[in-house]
């Protein structure tokens, strides 16, 4: 009898709990992008390496847009949507990324009302736009520039610059992190916006 | 026996998985005339089949076997059975199937679910860690608000779906709830759960970060999404996505190197291997492993079997199976052959002896 009730017994701690977790992990590289289901054999035909989502086509040669860096700055590329990973030399939270999308993305203000959501501030309108909008002027064309700081104990901040080129993709640069070492690395960041030129 | 017919039926469509889980592990089969929204059990399913063979079994030994030495070898024959059927429940209940994906040169510490999603909110704000709140997609499928275990984030779940087609969405098509990250721009579209082997459901969830009074927007955030979305709240960084549940091991494997052997002049598969190092640092363990088929690596009770590739034989995808009752077929595979085997001297010593009397 208890050979048939230890099973029963199992069968209800089989239940998990449904609840949201916490841990801690140590930074790793990414793990490869999700298969689906199967157990054995071959990925499913058809699916290729499943989990890939196609990225924007990285434009290469006279489509793709050049810059400068100043001294200390360091350049990754980044897999998913970033075309670049500009890292200033300064301390603390601070990045710099470059993203190709084609197309108008969705649009100016949607963008730069992403942009303030990241760093907790509310939407704006076109007026409040234009007014927020500083233009930069480079060799690749004329740079919009934004400049946001959120609120809170810890302030974040984002200078992000948008500009659409002949080929019709629109690049985005972004200098994101905590306000203080964004402050630092801003100078630099509008000298590389300055220094944008088409390959 | 019909349910075993069925079940096999039923993979084409519904996939090994859902089979066994629509005849084998069900209490009853349920069917529904096809579009209809409703459904009436028509048969057992195999847990009732199961236990009641089991009860049968257990009540025909207790009643008709006499205690004795004389049936010692049907005693365990019978318990064997009965462990064996046993085993079944205790698999359903306690198995867990994952899997790992490692590419070449890459080192993996946890595994992922084949069927269970998960949301991960991930502060990456650290530059030596991250801090990861995983919620389970089957808790935000019934579930309008999420807490974030001790950290001031809460999610507004606004709509959840089990399977979804995500599309760019068109200038003239009716505008996203989405506000924020890549949700405005998708169009998607409610899909039917699918179960059989090759798909997979896209996972996605319309959620609402809310932290401190402030919302972050409306992200749409899917398992079709390959990139996370990220928004930044008290200067600290989280990255959202959906992504298969995962369990972190107290160890890791590094793929060393993947081997996928043909028959000569042809493209049929001879051999799969994947030569994975096992680093164990609470054991002071770092030893080389082959896996390959039919020779999978049992450690710290997980088996992870050979199972799959890609990536132009750069990755390998190896099944992780934990099941605690991993053991009991084989006990029960011994106990029943050294029942048969006592049952069978038994009765040679009875037959020899009544030949003895004869003689003399």
């Amino acid at each position: 009898m208890i050979l048939s009730t230890i099973p029963m017994l199992l069968l209800s701690l089989g239940c998990r709990r449904e609840e949201a977790t916490r841990y801690r992990v140590p930074k790793d590289a990414a793990a490869p992008a999700a298969m689906p289901s199967g157990t054995a054999g071959m990925p499913p035909p058809g699916m290729g390496v499943p989990g890939d989502v196609p990225a924007p086509p990285r434009p290469t040669g006279q489509g793709a847009l050049k810059w400068s860096l100043p001294p200390g700055w360091t350049e990754g590329e980044a897999g998913g949507m970033r075309y670049a990973t500009l890292k200033p030399p300064v301390q603390g939270k601070v990045e710099a990324t470059v993203v190709v999308l084609p197309g108008m993305a969705g649009g100016e203000l949607s963008n730069v009302n992403r942009w303030r959501g990241q760093i907790g501030l509310g939407p704006i309108d076109e007026q409040a736009l234009a007014a927020a909008r500083k233009p930069i002027k480079s060799k690749a064309g004329t740079v919009s520039v934004f400049d946001f700081t959120g609120e809170g104990q810890a302030k974040s901040r984002m200078v992000a610059g948008l500009i659409t080129t002949n080929d019709g993709n629109t690049w985005f640069l972004k200098l994101v992190g905590d306000a203080g070492p964004v402050g630092k690395a801003e100078p630099d960041f509008m000298r590389i916006i300055g220094s944008l030129h088409l390959d | 026996m019909v349910l075993v017919v069925l079940c096999t039926l039923a993979q084409v469509p519904l996939g090994t998985y859902g089979a066994v889980n629509m005849y084998m592990r069900s209490i009853l089969v349920w069917w529904g005339p096809e579009g209809s929204t409703w459904i009436i059990p028509v048969f057992p399913g195999g847990t009732i089949v199961g236990l009641i063979l089991t009860l049968n079994l257990l009540a025909a030994t207790v009643k008709r076997l006499q205690f004795t030495w004389a049936k010692a070898g049907l005693w365990l024959v019978h318990l064997g059975l009965i462990l064996l059927v046993s085993g079944e429940f205790v698999s359903a209940a306690l198995q867990v199937d994952d899997r790992m994906a490692i590419e070449q040169g890459q080192t993996v510490n946890f595994v992922e679910s084949y069927r269970d999603t998960e949301l991960a909110i991930i502060d990456v704000t650290d530059p030596a860690f991250d801090e990861v709140f995983a919620v389970p997609t089957s808790l935000l499928a019934k579930a309008s608000t999420v807490n974030l275990p001790n950290n001031p984030i809460t999610l507004n779940v606004k709509r959840f779906f089990p399977n979804a087609a995500l599309a760019d969405r068109g200038p003239m098509e009716p505008p996203s709830i989405a506000t924020a990250g890549v949700g405005p721009s998708v169009k998607i579209e409610e899909r039917a759960v699918v179960s059989a082997d090759n798909e997979l459901n896209n996972t996605s969830v319309f959620v609402e970060p809310v932290a401190a009074g402030r919302s972050y927007g409306i992200w749409l955030v899917s398992i079709a999404l390959g990139a996370p979305q990220s928004f930044i709240h008290e200067g600290r960084t989280y990255m959202m996505s959906i992504r298969p549940t995962r369990h972190y091991l107290p160890y890791a494997l590094t793929l060393k190197k993947f081997s996928h052997d043909k028959y000569p002049g042809t493209d049929i598969p001879k051999n799969f291997s994947s030569l994975v190092q096992i680093s164990n640092p609470s054991k002071g363990e770092a030893r080389d492993v082959l896996i390959y088929m039919n020779q999978p690596l049992r450690y710290e009770g997980r088996t992870f079997y050979q199972a799959s590739f890609g990536k132009g034989d750069t990755l390998s995808i190896l099944q992780v199976v934990e099941n605690p009752g991993w053991l009991l077929p084989y006990i029960s595979c011994v106990l029943v052959t050294i029942g048969l085997l006592v049952h069978f001297a038994i009765m040679l010593r009875r037959s020899l002896s009544k030949r003895q009397e004869k003689v003399s």
